[in-house]
């Protein structure tokens, strides 16, 4: 892909950012011990905001905006109709939560819905995002790579709002996604210099990226150092892997060599 | 292609709009589209945008540009908007396709880009363009030419330089506006063939090649300095039939052209060498004795001259050495050639555009001959012809007006001059050579060129020398440009004239190549205010005499309709099995005639044979016999070749913008090793310089040159100010004088070094 | 499926001369830049010189089009008859994702209109008897209409190099590769 497109960007991100503070917050609290009352009423509000700011990124991408509704026109094969309807389901629970929440009622069921519909979204933006004509992604690194978006964002998020009891689970997710994303992350540009041209092609440009190295270094390996050090998590810190995020991403639908581009070339 | 594009073009038609407007009203159409509510206009409004309805009105066209294969067009019209083209399908020779320029001349047609009015510039180069009216146009135009006549008691102050920018047949009104007007003076001659011309003239006594079409009857092709896939698409598949029936197709070139990656075998000739190539293979053939004695005797002289020659002066290794060809490789396809009945060469204008071109076509010519192939079906010595242009030229034979006086000695005439030679009056145009556009212009006194009219030609991208080209335009008084687009040389000018596109005007036109005619119907009403070359000679002939009665004696109210049809006379009719010329509204038609050239053996050169030996060629000054001629001695480091992109004719079409998407920018083609030395990498800015002039350019790496030599395609892009005539100078090739009426150019006997920018 | 249409491209008969690419726009009138047939020149790993061998492209009526698989509002469908996949631009919203998704390339963005589009075949031409516009103006016969229902025509290719191998979308392209001429360079340098 040729142009950075902004808008995927930020609706991505920020989809999964919402949906990982969603299922985090979720985690925590079923991770609770008993007798320890809480509401997911501040976390579940402000994944709703982020969700929201990331629908209406989302709108700028598209050509025809009014055209938005009609996503759902092609459930049968289309990956990105079933994310409009996941993110829409999702979305609807996320809303009822919030409404059940300020209304004192939750409801665990309605919970455990919202996270597993939220996973849903996930897989079917891995699906989307992983068409044949990019070899290097036609495969299940996609969904990898935004579940791991949604773990650190989403816990890096949750530990802003975490009571004493689950930080050290959140700071254990934090710590556990940085380091698996920065080993896939080194690690799958490396492994694309072995395959085909286009995968071989994608590879070096991730390497040869200093959006890549931002998001290896400011994203990953430096909240990982301080992690480490400080034992908590800063929001400058979230700051950090908010950034390495959107340059990762920026990077994914930027850097990934499209077999088109190469056409009478050796495959 | 949307409704409202379509709209566009519509509206341009009926209600023309300057670009600027053009341009912001679609931008407001795009954001329009940008709105949510675009959904709701989804449906019916963005329905089907450009596609095949049907019902379409058929016109014929013609495309007149200086090209092999001018082809007929099928121009499909829908409520007087043309939509697009199909090549004719009657032809066999287009067969129902054009070539990339001929498609995109719908986008020429409705391009912004379009001169739309008159208009004049305040001061040349400045850009500083105002619209004018036709009438304050010609007024100003006809003042000049009036003012001139009272300096100079003549109109010799005048000069024209016209070519081949636009061949339709009536356009030779433009050198009949001009004979109205008194004796003025006229570029003449071609940078095009004419080296080649006279040698085949000396030969056999005219330029007359077989029918392209009989090519699959060949056995053995040479292609020789030629470029079809390029140049001539459509007599590729004649070449593909002939290998497919087993033919061999050599391909000889400095250039691995597209047309040498089709061929069996690809000779990468040293550059102006091929004279000695064809002698060596001569001298082989003659060595083997496979020399077609019967015809040689029959049908030509000085042959026994000519073998004395090759024994004394001439060896394969020589051969070899010249030519960079391994004499092992002559030798072959030398009693491959002899060997293989009917075999052909086509010879290339590329190859004679050296300081000995004309000498090398005659020696390709001796080796047909002397192999028994002239005057077979499938073979010959294929260079061009013009058996097919015998029209009336109605447009062009205008009288000068009463008591005009005019140049004292004689005039040259150019090659498609089909006028004869006036009885009696002493008085002529003043010619200047064609080739030395910029020092003719320059030199010529009492009295000085003082205005130019510049049609159908575009000299600032095609002459030669032009930084010196750019000063004999800055010594005219006035410049008149008549053009489509606003080219180099419209940036020149002080006037420009909007002239019509093929689809806007009626003529008619053949080729020279192909034996077809084509009539070219008014598919569209003009659009702007763009006349026809026609209509603008009556037009300035209205005004002239308005201003000064008597001063033209151009007819002031003209159909042109009407004067298509005076071009057409019995001989033409005969030719092409017409009873009428609105036989060809119905599709093109052949001529039934001429197709095998000298099949009756008899020649038009004073013996009535092929001469190998030419007396006239020495009268001429050259040799009698088709001697060697040695190349021109380099003046810089490497040569520098400008043939022909296959995204243009010349300067036309590469500035449209549709033609950009496939051919964005221009190019040095340098070879991988030559650039190695340089330190020049590809895709790097590089500086082509030499005693000229220098051009700045990307570099492309490719062997398919050699690495004694770089190459550019002659172009003109509307937003790049490349020109490969600041590299070129005006040395003249050896022939041309006797035909064309003046001797042709050594394009590609250029030399440049270049190094990184 | 009655038939499935696709393209014959002979990279033999093939000169790059780019009348098809222009045959198309002369046709459709694309937006400048907006290409739906497309002259790829081989690169030199696979034929020695460059841009002297070509592979005419557009859209290759995929018999499982990725285009209309991901299009999320079904504005493409394909033609029962012939197997010509359609795209109806009134129904694009222009969300790229058929230009995102397709492996060769065909569908192209139009920035102005702000929505997707792609190569037709010609369909409407076909409708009325005629040949694509494309395969009539080529001079050579380098590209025609093939039915890949029908067996190859002997020395017809479905694996090119050069082209990107999809057999799940199945590609309804056969290929012809160019020959090479003896090459004889200049001995002198």
């Amino acid at each position: 892909m040729s142009t950075y497109e902004l808008p995927l960007v930020l609706f991505t991100v920020l989809g999964q950012l919402s949906i990982g503070l969603v299922c985090i917050a979720a985690l925590c609290r079923a991770a609770a011990p008993a007798g320890v009352p809480q509401s997911l009423f501040r976390e579940w509000s402000v994944a709703g905001v982020v969700l929201g700011a990331g629908i209406v990124a989302s709108i700028f991408h598209l050509g025809h905006p009014g055209g938005m509704v009609r996503t759902l026109a092609n459930l049968e094969t289309a990956w990105l109709s079933r994310e409009a309807l996941t993110l829409g389901i999702f979305a609807a629970l996320l809303v009822t939560g919030l409404f059940l929440m300020r209304q004192d009622k939750e409801s665990r069921a309605l919970v455990a819905a919202t996270c597993v519909a939220g996973l849903a979204v996930i897989f079917s933006m891995g699906m989307t995002y992983s068409p044949p004509s990019f070899p290097a992604v036609n495969n299940i690194l996609p969904f990898v790579f935004f579940m791991i978006t949604a773990a650190l964002l989403g816990s890096g998020a949750a530990a802003a709002f975490t009571p004493e009891h689950a930080r050290p689970l959140v700071l254990r997710i934090l710590d556990t996604s940085l380091i698996i994303g920065l080993v896939i992350y080194l690690a799958v540009p490396c492994i694309w210099l072995s395959g085909g041209e286009i995968m071989k092609q994608t590879g070096q440009l991730w390497l040869s990226s200093p959006l890549f190295w931002g998001r290896i270094g400011i994203g990953l390996a430096l909240p990982l150092v301080v992690l480490w050090t400080m034992k908590k998590v800063p929001v400058w810190l979230w700051g950090l892997i908010l950034a390495g995020e959107l340059m990762g991403r920026a990077l994914f639908f930027a850097g990934t060599v499209h077999t088109a581009t190469n056409m009478g070339g050796l495959y | 292609m949307t409704q409202w594009n379509q709209d566009n073009i519509k509206t341009a038609i009926d209600c023309p709009m300057t670009r600027r407007r053009f341009m912001k009203w679609l931008t407001a159409a795009g954001a329009a589209a940008m709105l949510p509510c675009g959904f709701l206009r989804s449906g019916q409004a963005m329905a089907a945008g450009t596609v095949y309805e049907g019902g379409y009105d058929t016109f014929r066209n013609a495309c007149p540009r200086n090209c092999y294969d001018t082809c007929g067009m099928v121009t499909h019209v829908k409520d007087g908007v043309a939509k697009f083209v199909e090549g004719a399908p009657e032809s066999t020779f287009t067969n129902g396709g054009l070539c990339v320029k001929g498609h995109s001349y719908i986008r020429r047609l409705y391009s912004p880009d379009r001169i739309k009015y008159p208009m004049v510039q305040q001061g040349r180069g400045t850009g500083n363009w105002k619209r004018i009216s036709w009438d304050e146009a010609l007024t100003r135009i006809s003042e000049k030419f009036i003012e001139i006549n009272e300096k100079d008691g003549s109109m010799l102050g005048l000069a024209l330089t016209k070519y081949s920018g636009n061949f339709g047949i009536t356009n030779y009104g433009v050198e009949g506006m001009f004979s109205s007007l008194g004796y003025t003076t006229r570029m003449v001659g071609t940078p095009c063939w004419p080296a080649g011309i006279d040698a085949q003239n000396y030969d056999m006594g005219n330029m007359w090649c077989n029918d392209p079409e009989d090519m699959v009857n060949a056995r053995y092709i040479i292609l020789w300095g030629v470029n079809p896939a390029w140049c001539s698409v459509h007599t590729m598949k004649y070449i593909y039939e002939a290998k497919r029936r087993g033919a061999k197709i050599l391909c000889i070139d400095p250039v691995l052209t597209q047309t040498a990656a089709k061929a069996d075998e690809y000779w990468q000739v040293r550059t102006s060498e091929d004279g000695a190539l064809a002698l060596g293979m001569a001298r082989h053939i003659l060595d083997k004795g496979l020399v077609d004695q019967d015809w040689v005797n029959q049908n030509a002289v000085g042959f026994a001259e000519f073998a004395d020659y090759l024994n004394s002066e001439v060896t394969l290794e020589w051969a070899a050495e010249k030519s960079g060809v391994p004499a092992e490789r002559i030798a072959r396809v030398a009693e491959e050639f002899a060997g293989n009945n009917p075999a052909t060469i086509w010879i290339g204008y590329g190859m004679q555009r050296h300081v000995n071109g004309g000498a090398s076509v005659r020696a390709i010519d001796a080796l047909v001959a002397m192999t028994g192939n002239v005057g077979k079906v499938g073979g010959g010595a294929r260079y061009g012809h013009l058996m097919t242009w015998g029209f009336n030229y109605h447009a062009m034979v205008q009288q000068p007006p009463k008591g005009v006086k005019g140049y004292l000695g004689p005039a040259a005439k150019g090659e498609f001059d089909f006028t004869k030679d006036q009885e009696g009056p002493s008085y002529s145009n003043r010619t200047l050579n064609i080739n030395k556009t910029a020092r003719e212009l320059l030199n010529a006194s009492d009295p000085p060129v003082r205005a130019l009219w510049v049609s159908c030609k575009n000299p600032l991208s095609q002459d030669f020398d032009r930084n010196q080209l750019i000063k004999a335009f800055n010594k005219m008084e006035m410049v008149v440009v008549v053009d489509q687009f606003f080219n180099q040389t419209v940036e020149q000018a002080d006037i420009v004239l909007p002239v019509t596109t093929l689809f806007e005007e009626w003529t008619v036109n053949v080729g020279y190549w192909h034996y077809w005619i084509s009539l070219n119907e008014q598919s569209v009403k003009p659009l702007y205010e763009s006349k026809s070359n026609l209509e603008i000679a009556a037009a300035l002939s209205k005004k002239m005499n308005q201003l000064k009665p008597g001063s033209c004696t151009f007819p002031t109210e003209i159909d042109t309709r009407e004067w298509l049809e005076k071009e057409f006379n019995s001989g033409v009719y005969g030719l092409f099995g017409l009873n009428s010329w609105q036989d060809l509204k119905k599709g093109m038609h052949k001529a039934g005639k001429h197709l095998t050239a000298w099949a009756d053996g008899k020649f038009g050169t004073p013996s009535g044979k092929y001469e190998f030996k030419s007396d006239l060629c020495a009268e001429h000054g050259f040799n009698a016999l088709p001697k060697y001629v040695d190349s021109r001695k380099p003046y810089d480091k490497l040569r520098v070749l400008t043939p022909h992109t296959q995204f243009g004719l010349h300067s036309q079409f590469v500035n449209l913008d549709w033609m950009e998407d496939f051919n964005p920018k221009p190019y040095v083609y340098i070879h991988p090793d030559t650039a190695k030395a340089r330190g020049i990498a590809d895709g790097d800015t590089v500086v082509v310089k030499n005693k000229t002039g220098s051009v700045t350019i990307e570099a492309s790496l490719t062997d398919n040159v050699p690495t004694d030599a770089i190459l550019m395609y002659e172009a003109w892009f509307r937003n790049n100010d490349y020109n490969c005539q600041n590299l070129v100078d005006d040395t003249s090739a050896d022939m041309g004088a006797y035909k064309a009426g003046a001797p042709g150019v050594a394009i590609h006997d250029q030399f440049a070094d270049v190094t990184k920018a | 499926m009655a038939k499935q249409f696709g393209f014959l491209v002979d990279s033999d008969r093939c000169v790059g001369c780019f009348t098809c690419a222009m045959a198309c726009k002369n046709q459709y009138h694309q937006e400048k830049g907006v290409v739906w047939r497309q002259v790829y020149p081989l690169t030199q790993e696979i034929y020695p010189h460059r841009e002297r061998a070509f592979y005419s492209l557009a859209c290759n009526q995929c018999e499982h089009p990725a285009c209309l698989e991901v299009c999320p509002v079904s504005a493409y469908y394909k033609r029962e008859a012939d197997g010509i996949v359609v795209h109806e631009q009134d129904k694009c919203i222009g969300c790229g994702n058929c230009i995102r998704s397709c492996p060769f390339g065909a569908p192209k963005y139009n920035p102005t209109l702000k929505k997707a589009e792609k190569c037709s075949f010609c369909w409407q031409r076909i409708d009325a008897g005629l040949t694509p516009m494309c395969v009539l103006s080529c001079p050579v016969d380098a590209i025609a209409v093939i039915d890949t229902t029908e067996p190859d025509a002997p020395g017809l290719l479905r694996d090119v190099p050069g082209f990107p191998r999809q057999p799940s979308l199945n590609p309804s392209v056969r290929f012809r590769l160019p020959k090479q001429p003896v090459v004889i360079r200049r001995e002198d340098i």
